[in-house]
């Protein structure tokens, strides 16, 4: 829950800024429309109407394209969130059978989501009111029944899944 | 089990919206102060009571566009007029189980629409009234008047306006009135209506119209 909040607020400040803007937009329309009705009623002929008629016609026809743009902005805003929930429960969906797997406890599958979002031993400890020699011999536990090394190893067990196979080949070029 | 996971409110598609958008939501709050004001606190004619009364006129008229052009729940598709479903729905209001529907409700639906048609019809008497003077013009009419120039005043009530317009303007100045009146009896119909839905959802929706649900 670190960055995709970032995103989503600053899609909302975006579009946001997007409305004011159409509402100041379509105020200026508004005034501009009534204008322009005035001089029809004295000399639809004169260069003057003319000219406000296609400058107004055109400030129409951008609140019609605006409100499009806006309605396309929202729209891809509201399937990335989407896309980032499927994501998120695919994710947790995959932690929680490999804890199955593992034939992890119910404290030690919390104690693991904990260490999986970052959070140290100390942490942990406070969240769920036990001592710390405890969640260390659980993570110690968690560790060996999983077959893991450490906490980074078991960190890397998950994430491994999700860079897929381009590390192996583009490592070694990188570090030459 | 999983304490730590944060719960994940997965939005069902059936779920009215928990934020609106923000053309909604500043249209919404847009007309709501500008028509409170115009009824309670600015003198009807004065300069800020027609340059608000543009305003509503614009706000509605954006309103109306992203009705065609905006998103799902904003469309006027996803909450079409039907007479029939609200008293449905306020059947089964009564008897305590409302379902829930991906935008207004049948009755708020029919409120929503009565909004407008009062809005469409103060804005449209107002402009009667006022000859069409945009609030630049009144504010250049003012100041001619408050400098000693009465010539503004002569022309408007002069003998070239004809009885039969003088008796149209009379006309919108009723329509105008009552239809305004109306317009915060169903203000008040709405806030009502807002509570007693919430409290039969079991669900907030005020905080959709202002910031959406606050997320931790």
């Amino acid at each position: 829950m670190s960055a995709s909040p970032d995103i989503l607020s600053a899609g909302r400040r975006q579009t946001a800024a997007l409305s004011v803007f159409l509402v100041v937009q379509t105020l200026g329309t508004v005034f501009f429309v009534g204008d322009v009705i005035g001089d029809l009623r004295e000399d639809p002929t004169s260069m003057h109407f003319i000219f406000e008629a296609v400058v107004t016609a055109a400030l129409v026809l951008g609140i019609l394209f605006g409100t499009f743009a806006l309605r396309r902005t929202i729209e891809l805003l509201r399937a990335q969130d989407q896309a980032l929930q499927v994501a998120r429960g695919a994710l947790s969906d995959v932690i929680d059978r490999q804890f199955q797997a593992w034939a992890l406890t119910p404290a030690e599958r919390d104690v693991g989501f904990l260490a999986l979002k970052g959070l140290d031993v100390a942490e942990i400890a406070e969240l769920r009111g036990a001592a710390q020699g405890t969640v260390r011999a659980q993570l110690t536990r968690i560790y060996s029944k999983a077959g893991v090394s450490g906490r980074a190893q078991f960190a890397a067990f998950f994430v491994e899944d999700l860079l897929g196979e381009g590390v192996p080949d583009s490592a070694p070029q990188a570090a030459q | 089990m999983a304490a730590p996971r944060t719960p994940s409110a997965k939005p069902s598609p059936g779920d009215p919206p928990a934020l609106w958008d923000p053309v909604v939501r500043l249209t919404h709050w847009g007309i709501a102060v500008s028509v409170l004001v115009n009824a309670a606190l600015d003198e009807g004619g004065s300069l800020l009571h027609v340059s608000l009364g543009w305003l509503v006129m614009a706000l509605l008229l954006l309103r109306m566009v992203w009705g065609v052009l905006g998103p799902g729940e904003a469309r006027f598709s996803a909450f079409p007029p039907n007479p029939l479903a609200a008293l449905r729905h306020l059947r089964q209001l009564v008897s305590g189980r409302v379902r829930q529907y991906p935008s207004h409700n049948p009755a708020g639906a029919i409120m929503a629409y009565a909004f407008w048609a009062c809005l469409a019809v103060v804005t449209v008497t107002g402009l009667v009234m006022t000859g069409g003077a945009t609030p630049m013009q009144v504010a250049d009419e003012k100041a001619a008047v408050a400098s000693g120039d009465w010539s503004a005043l002569i022309k408007e009530s002069d003998g070239e306006s004809s009885d039969e317009e003088n008796s149209l303007r009379h006309t919108a100045e009723e329509v105008h009135e009552v239809v305004a009146n109306l317009l915060l009896i169903l203000a008040a119909l709405h806030v009502a209506g807002v509570f007693v839905e919430a409290r039969a959802m079991r669900r907030n929706l005020v905080a959709p119209m202002v910031l959406g649900q606050r997320r931790k």
